[in-house]
């Protein structure tokens, strides 16, 4: 029986931790709602055209509507607490910038990018954007990747 | 039950005991008895009733829990191999689903974009943007640090 029940436990924890890799608040955002809203532009890239830039996944969001910026934002932050790094900046209270190095999923590297241009000193606009990134690319060279 | 010299049969089994008691027996016939009573699979009041008399009936009845347990066993196996395959199967579906394919579209106020280049190019002023906000961060704490250090000289 002690046999049965390791099996059993074992099956259920492979499955558990498959499910788990993609916990993430923001994946909430990604889950369509976005593919026919108005002011709102979501992308996505996976495969070759993702590996071209030294990723596995690609996935950003650009909304312009307040409410939505604002629960961009607030699911950004919850994600943030539990980044491993984390590079940020708050002006007038709000989140302006981040750069969230998250845990790793399996062997890749997750990152987080958040930038509210409103909040921008020069030629602000009404737009935030989020962006996931996943891949082997490391933090250094997601950071030369957005310098291209 | 060739095994056995005088029983070959349940009824010259019961034949036996009916001697047994009779004090009929030979001692290779005893000894015969005590092994089949022992061993053989036969039940009736006369054979159960001189197993419980000399002693074989809870030897026998543990031999027939052990062959119900083995056999429960290989069941419950059988059960948690199902299981086990069935789940296996589903945590091979769900990360085969979750394995990103060849995807490349944008969706821009509900418009859909596929031209993988013109997706690109929304990609690059994506980062271009944040590039653009880190080195405002980046030349915001570096004035800070020459506001700093002039302060100090």
């Amino acid at each position: 029986m002690k046999r049965i029940t390791i099996i059993i436990l074992t099956c259920l924890l492979t499955t558990m931790a498959t499910m788990a890799q993609t916990g993430l608040n923001i994946n909430r955002l990604f889950d369509g709602r976005y593919k026919k809203a108005a002011g709102a532009t979501e992308i996505i890239v996976t495969g070759v055209q993702a590996r071209e830039i030294g990723l596995t996944v690609y996935h950003s969001l650009s909304v312009t509507d307040k409410n939505q910026a604002e629960l961009v934002e607030g699911l950004v932050v919850k994600d943030g607490a539990h980044a491993v790094d984390k590079e940020v900046e708050y002006r007038n209270g709000q989140l302006y910038y981040g750069f969230y190095t998250m845990k790793k999923s399996k062997r890749d590297n997750r990152y987080i990018f958040y930038l509210n241009q409103n909040l921008a000193r020069k030629s602000p606009k009404n737009i935030v954007t989020l962006i996931y990134m996943e891949g082997l690319a490391t933090q250094d060279e997601i950071k030369k990747l957005i310098r291209k | 039950m060739n095994n056995y010299h005088h029983i070959n049969t349940q009824t010259e089994l019961e034949q036996l005991i009916d001697r047994y008691y009779d004090g009929e027996t030979s001692v290779q016939e005893e000894q015969e008895l005590r092994q089949c009573l022992a061993d053989c699979p036969w039940s009736s009041e006369v054979i159960d009733g001189a197993r419980f008399t000399m002693g074989y009936y809870a030897a026998h009845t543990s031999q027939q829990q052990r062959a119900k347990r083995r056999s429960n066993r290989l069941r419950m196996t059988g059960i948690a191999a199902t299981i086990a395959i069935i789940l296996g199967i589903g945590a091979f579906t769900l990360w085969h689903q979750q394995q990103p394919g060849d995807v490349c579209i944008a969706y821009v106020n509900g418009q859909v974009v596929q031209e993988n280049e013109q997706v690109m190019a929304m990609i690059a002023d994506d980062l271009e943007k944040m590039d653009n906000a880190a080195d405002a961060m980046t030349n915001q704490l570096s004035s800070l640090g020459e506001a700093i250090e002039l302060d100090n000289q």
